[in-house]
């Protein structure tokens, strides 16, 4: 698969519009995070690409060729994380990899290297009763991978998992992302995934709101970067010399703590406050700029009135 | 059939072999069929007379339980468990997985069947035998036949609790009740309802054509007589026609309301 898009697909339930006209492209080797609240439409939107929900309107082309939205569409090449996944509580940890083995046709060699890779060697003959939530978590990230498919679908995928747990989801995103195949995942943790994924799709009320890379959506949302200045001891007359030449500039300080010095400056204000610290040597010791965070960018994003 | 429903019928299977519910009532069938037995062999020369009709009551209540219950949880189960969804994200259809299911449970009732008449068959001893083999065909299609019942019941509903109260009911209403109803039916209409009739109500009831065909053939048509029932039952294929429309119609329902599901997760 090189190329997979999703055009104008609309749910309703009753009257409500889980989705409304979402259009969405993934390209092979791209890592595309869902953010949006609860009830945006992420997981209804998964559940159209695998088949478990039907649209009322919409079309899915698979490198340009139509597929079915309603028949097995893309299940041939896509491994599956649902959302709080869970399995039959009798089975044993490799009972259920062998059962997905041998529905996806993958051999039983892999279901070992699959154990290995998910850190659950040591509980596969153990019943799933007994796993904890981040060992189911990583059973499913199991099944997921399994087939190797081309195309892997995760529904907040980090859900109970600990370090190590993470630590193999960030192995698997690397690792998909390397080998030219495409990974589409919906998640809350903005922090967490911001530097894994390429590109972010903001969904909210069932529509994309905003879509784009990390850093392109922070220029969009255009929040200002805090700056911080570390200040040198001084005397007190050079750093009143350049709290007043920031002021100049209009960037005033928002807050100045002891030998420190917070300034938020627009992208574009970035430069001309460099060249204005650069006149003080003596007086700063240090400056660093400290990015939008994501979960900012989300809110002022989501904030922003939804386009006509 | 696809590698998913293949994997699906061995899954179901084992896991039904694996299901504590399952392995009790089948050793329990498997007790009284061979208390059943037993008991034919003690009477010795009315033993044919004994065994198998009293193994046909015996299985006509049981049976039809146990594959109801066998049945019932097949896609609730999955559904309140949140294991649907994964499930059909494989490239399967939702027909092809009822099927699946319905095979490898029925595999595993198969199974419970045969291990139950063989524990009579052993327990009567060898003049029984050819007498109690016929019970297994009909048997097993009476199993069948509840189990895509079941299925069906699986299909309908979005909670297990309504699911095993369906279950109850349906297996009160075409165990116990459907005769009584067929009965209600002649002294309402003061016997003006034909013998044929009655026969034909009687046998569309899966527990129904099991008791009197067997009956029929085990203890005698007197004894349906006795019971007054005197009218043809159905040949051989009206009887297979019955058998299929009980097991395969239940089944197409069952895909038709998961087709017709918005939501299948």
């Amino acid at each position: 698969m090189k190329r997979l898009e999703l055009r104008d697909v609309t749910v309703k339930f009753g009257a409500v519009h889980a989705l409304a006209g979402v259009t969405l492209e993934l390209s092979a080797g791209e890592v595309l995070m869902l953010v949006g609240p609860n009830g945006a439409g992420k997981s209804t939107l998964m559940s159209v690409l695998l088949g478990l929900v039907r649209p009322d309107h919409g079309e899915l082309r698979v490198d340009g060729q139509v597929r079915s939205l309603r028949g097995d569409g893309i299940k041939h090449f896509v491994g599956y994380l649902p959302e709080a996944v869970a399995f039959s509580d009798s089975l044993t940890g490799r009972q259920v990899l062998r059962f997905f083995a041998w529905a996806r046709g993958a051999s039983s060699k892999r279901i070992d290297v699959v154990l290995e890779r998910v850190g659950l060697t040591h509980a596969a003959g153990r019943s799933v009763r007994g796993y904890s939530r981040g060992m189911r978590q990583r059973l499913g990230v199991g099944v997921a991978i399994l087939s190797e498919p081309e195309l892997l679908i995760l529904d907040e995928p980090t859900g109970g998992l600990d370090q190590e747990g993470l630590t193999v989801l960030w192995s698997v995103l690397e690792e998909w992302r390397d080998e030219g195949r495409t990974v589409l995942l919906a998640s809350h943790d903005l922090a967490l995934l911001e530097r894994r994924v390429a590109r972010i799709c903001l969904m909210s009320n069932g529509r994309v709101k905003a879509e784009g890379t990390p850093d392109a959506l922070r220029l969009r949302a255009g929040l200002p970067h805090r700056v911080n200045f570390e200040l040198r001891e001084c005397a007190a007359e050079r750093v009143s010399e350049l709290l007043d030449a920031l002021t100049e500039l209009g960037l005033a300080p928002s807050e100045v703590v002891e030998q420190r010095c917070f300034v938020d400056v627009a992208p574009d204000g970035l430069l001309p406050l460099m060249a204005a610290q650069a006149r003080f040597p003596d007086a700063v010791a240090q400056l660093r700029v400290l990015e939008p965070q994501l979960d900012q960018i989300y809110e002022r994003l989501l904030a922003e009135e939804s386009p006509s | 059939m696809s590698r998913v429903a293949r994997a699906l019928i061995a899954h179901e299977f084992l896991e039904r072999l694996r299901d504590r519910w399952v392995i009790v009532i089948s050793v329990l069938f498997a007790a009284l069929a061979s208390a059943v037995g037993l008991y034919g062999r003690a009477a010795e020369a009315h033993a044919s007379a004994l065994t198998g009709p009293s193994l046909v009551t015996l299985a006509s209540l049981l049976v039809p339980l146990v594959a109801l219950v066998l049945g019932h949880d097949a896609i609730v189960g999955e559904r309140e468990r949140n294991t649907l969804g994964l499930l059909f994200s494989l490239p399967v259809g939702r027909l092809e997985v009822v099927v699946a299911k319905f095979l490898g449970r029925g595999l595993a009732l198969g199974l419970a069947v045969g291990l139950g008449l063989a524990a009579a068959m052993f327990a009567a001893g060898p003049g029984q035998a050819q007498v109690l083999a016929q019970l297994i065909l009909p048997t097993l299609l009476l199993g069948l036949s509840f189990v895509s019942f079941g299925m069906l019941i699986s299909a309908v509903t979005t909670r297990q609790v309504t699911a095993a109260s369906l279950v109850v009911v349906t297996w009160f209403g075409l165990v116990f009740f459907y005769d009584l109803g067929v009965l209600a039916l002649l002294i309402a209409t003061d016997g003006a309802v034909s013998q044929q009739v009655v026969a034909g109500l009687v046998a569309a009831n899966p527990a129904g054509l099991y008791r009197i065909v067997l009956m029929d053939r085990l203890a005698g048509p007197e004894v349906l007589a006795g019971l007054g029932l005197t009218a043809q039952l159905p040949g051989a294929l009206g009887q297979a026609a019955i058998w299929a429309g009980w097991i395969v119609g239940p089944l197409l329902l069952s895909g038709a309301a998961l087709r017709a599901q918005k939501v299948a997760k």
